[in-house]
């Protein structure tokens, strides 16, 4: 990753021109043909560097809720435990975490009463309780990472 | 009198169509909105209209690249759950979510078994540097109770597929 691509990122994560060519548009920010920025952009994404581009939508203005989730799966549960989780859709992330909750997913679905019923399911099916800590506030989401590629 | 929420309008058919593409990957190209809009069968500018209007509303957060942060360099990071007294929990979450290092902070309920309120997401290059952005937001909160949850592997990492 070189300077231009930093600059790039720094531009396409959280500006993405919504305008109808958007890679002529970021081109024109960061000094760039639009075939050069949309070649980076590729590379990038064959890289693995970008996920994917596209919309993060706010479950809770869209109309659903989300929760996380946090439990202790013993070592030898845990791969069991974690596919049973990771198989449903409503879950996003998932994380093993050094902690005796060495489990932490985040869960999102059309109501509450909906996410604990498929909580529920999980600890049928594993045995293993599930802490279950919506958030009542929300000061901050900051997904972009400043790649330095200002100047 | 009026929900201060109000529930969105409902949405039209090529409307999902057009939500169903964005909530993915664009299509890959220079007009990547007149592609989609060609597959919804409208004009490529009710497409850019109905993600303007999403996105001035706040239904679509952030329009834009999703990285992977470990191949961006931030390989590591940390969850820290905080206990903090419920007079000043509203004071020290908007202090914390004023720092640059925090992407995410919460107040979530508690339970008897998890008592920690307040909760905050650091991402750094490496764990030390987890750790001593810790040890700065403890001394800058003044708070001393609290649990570091550092991460050991990605389980699962998707976006909700919504519509």
């Amino acid at each position: 990753m070189d300077q231009f691509d930093k600059k790039i990122l720094d531009v396409i994560q959280s500006g993405f021109p919504l305008a109808s060519r958007p890679y002529a548009a970021v081109g024109e920010m960061v000094g760039m043909t639009e075939a050069e920025v949309l070649a980076r952009v590729r590379a990038l994404k064959q890289k693995g560097v970008i996920r994917r581009i596209g919309a993060n939508f706010q479950s809770r203005k869209i109309g659903w809720k989300s929760t996380l989730c946090a439990a202790m799966a013993p070592e030898d549960r845990l791969d069991a435990f974690v596919a049973e989780i990771n198989r449903r859709p409503g879950v996003t992330h998932n994380y093993l975490r050094e902690h005796r909750y060495n489990i932490w997913f985040t869960f999102i679905g059309p109501d509450r009463e909906t996410i604990q019923k498929e909580l529920d399911a999980i600890t049928q099916a594993t045995g293993i309780p599930i802490l279950n800590l919506p958030a009542t506030r929300m000061f901050k989401i900051k997904v972009d990472f400043a790649m330095g590629g200002d100047g | 009198m009026k929900h201060a929420q109000s529930r969105p309008a409902p949405l039209s058919p090529a409307d999902r169509e057009i939500l169903r593409m964005a909530q993915t990957d664009l299509p890959d190209g220079p007009a990547p909105f007149a592609e989609m809009a060609a597959k919804a069968g409208v004009s490529e500018e009710h497409v850019l209209d109905l993600l303007r209007r999403m996105k001035d509303s706040g239904e679509i957060r952030r329009f834009g690249a999703t990285l992977r942060h470990q191949k961006a360099g931030y390989s590591a990071n940390a969850m820290v759950a905080w206990r903090v007294p419920a007079d000043n929990v509203d004071e020290i979450g908007e202090k914390m979510a004023a720092r640059p290092e925090i992407s995410h902070c919460y107040i979530r309920v508690t339970t008897p078994e998890w008592t920690y309120n307040l909760y905050t997401m650091v991402h750094a290059k490496s764990p030390e540097d987890c750790r001593r952005v810790i040890n700065d937001l403890a001394a800058y909160s003044g708070l001393d109770d609290y649990d570091v949850l550092l991460s050991r592997k990605e389980l699962k990492k998707t976006s909700m597929q919504y519509f």
